[in-house]
């Protein structure tokens, strides 16, 4: 419990998210004797905060999709241990930010909302869920591609891809998903994994969790439909597994399938999306 | 992009891009910095500074931008019915081929 964070708000003042990732900031540091990163003087003097980050896990706080806090931990080189996104939480909670920039009845109440997750959050431990040892055989075979200094690895044999850079791999009702090459090359160092909800539904296509770097978000796109029924539970301590081999230790999360027979038609095999990653790979600048 | 196709569709029959709620962006243009597939286009001297020029360049699923979007002004058709829509139109070219 009372665990101390070392927290980093975006603290944008030119919208009411901003000013609440503030107020959460000043709630923690009230409740839990945690620590704020200012991010307009971290930008200025850098060595201030690095021994506070370095030794404290670091919550940050966006307020919007511009995620300015995000970016600047990542600027920093930073180690995020938790994320909050004030508009992704105030969707999620069903409350109407309103237009001004002061904190009213609505913000507020949200401000609660979010304190409590955090807070419950740390009680609780993370139970071990049992992962399917071993779904994705070791010592894979790549096929291999290069392109200026990047090379591309795609395993050769029982992957499913989507166009959207995605692989399934299939084990009688389950099947482990996750990003390939090309996804993890074009973001760079991934310093974030949102994980889907386990026992969540998700339907062929939709979201299952997203991952972030300095760049960019790129939402997951599960190639399956299915019930999520473990996550890669390393990735939320080490988000880089997925920048040294996606396939392997960077696997994203289980599904226990629901339909694969009619997934399987909107699904390519290792020829296909072979052939198109390299056309990817050559019209864009990884 | 020589064939536009996706998932063996062509690119054009699928409905799938972004659309601009008008009311909510501040065209802070970060949206259009970020797509590289050229989607939006940046009219300066216009009312609206921001508009989706290239539909069929927006990548199928891809919702990446939207994620940007510090105002949540860009919304994206609902997935199921994509895929659906997608698995008909598949349908009926096999039953022209």
């Amino acid at each position: 419990m009372d665990k101390k964070f070392a927290v980093l708000p975006c603290n944008g003042l030119d919208k009411a998210a901003g000013s609440l990732t503030r107020e959460i900031a000043m709630r923690l540091v009230e409740e839990t004797g945690s620590e704020i990163i200012c991010p307009v003087f971290y930008r200025v003097v850098d060595a201030r905060y690095n021994k506070l980050a370095e030794e404290n896990p670091l919550l940050v706080i966006d307020g919007c999709g511009t995620r300015c806090a995000s970016k600047l931990a990542g600027e920093k080189g930073l180690k995020i241990a938790g994320k909050i996104n004030i508009n992704e939480e105030a969707k999620k909670n069903n409350v109407e930010i309103g237009a001004s920039l002061r904190l009213g009845e609505n913000e507020l109440h949200l401000c609660d909302l979010v304190l409590k997750d955090i807070l419950k959050e740390e009680e609780k431990e993370i139970k071990g869920e049992e992962n399917v040892a071993g779904a994705v055989p070791e010592n894979l075979e790549y096929e291999k591609f290069t392109k200026d200094k990047f090379i591309f690895r795609i395993p050769k044999e029982g992957f499913y891809y989507n166009e959207n850079d995605c692989w399934a791999y299939v084990v009688g009702n389950k099947a482990r998903i996750g990003v390939t090459d090309f996804v993890q090359k074009s973001l760079s160092d991934i310093m974030f994994f949102t994980p889907p909800a386990m026992g969540s539904e998700i339907e062929q296509f939709g979201e299952a969790g997203s991952i972030e770097s300095g760049k960019a978000v790129f939402e997951i796109i599960s190639p399956v439909s299915g019930m999520i029924t473990a996550i890669n539970e390393e990735l939320l301590d080490f988000p880089e597994y997925i920048n040294d081999n996606p396939y392997e230790k960077g696997w994203i999360a289980e599904l226990k399938l629901t339909d694969f027979e009619s997934d399987k038609e909107l699904l390519i095999g290792f020829d296909e999306y072979f052939e198109i990653v390299k056309r990817k790979v050559d019209e864009f600048h990884v | 992009m020589s064939e536009n196709t996706f998932m063996g569709v062509p690119r054009d029959k699928i409905d799938w891009a972004p659309t601009i709620d008008y009311t909510k962006c501040d065209y802070c243009m970060e949206c259009d910095k970020f797509c590289p597939h050229q989607v939006f286009e940046v009219r300066e001297n216009e009312e609206k500074k921001l508009i989706v020029k290239n539909p069929n360049n927006c990548v199928v699923f891809c919702r990446a931008c939207s994620k940007t979007c510090g105002p949540d002004a860009l919304s994206f058709p609902n997935k199921p019915e994509t895929t659906k829509q997608i698995k008909e139109i598949r349908k009926e070219l096999e039953g022209n081929g």
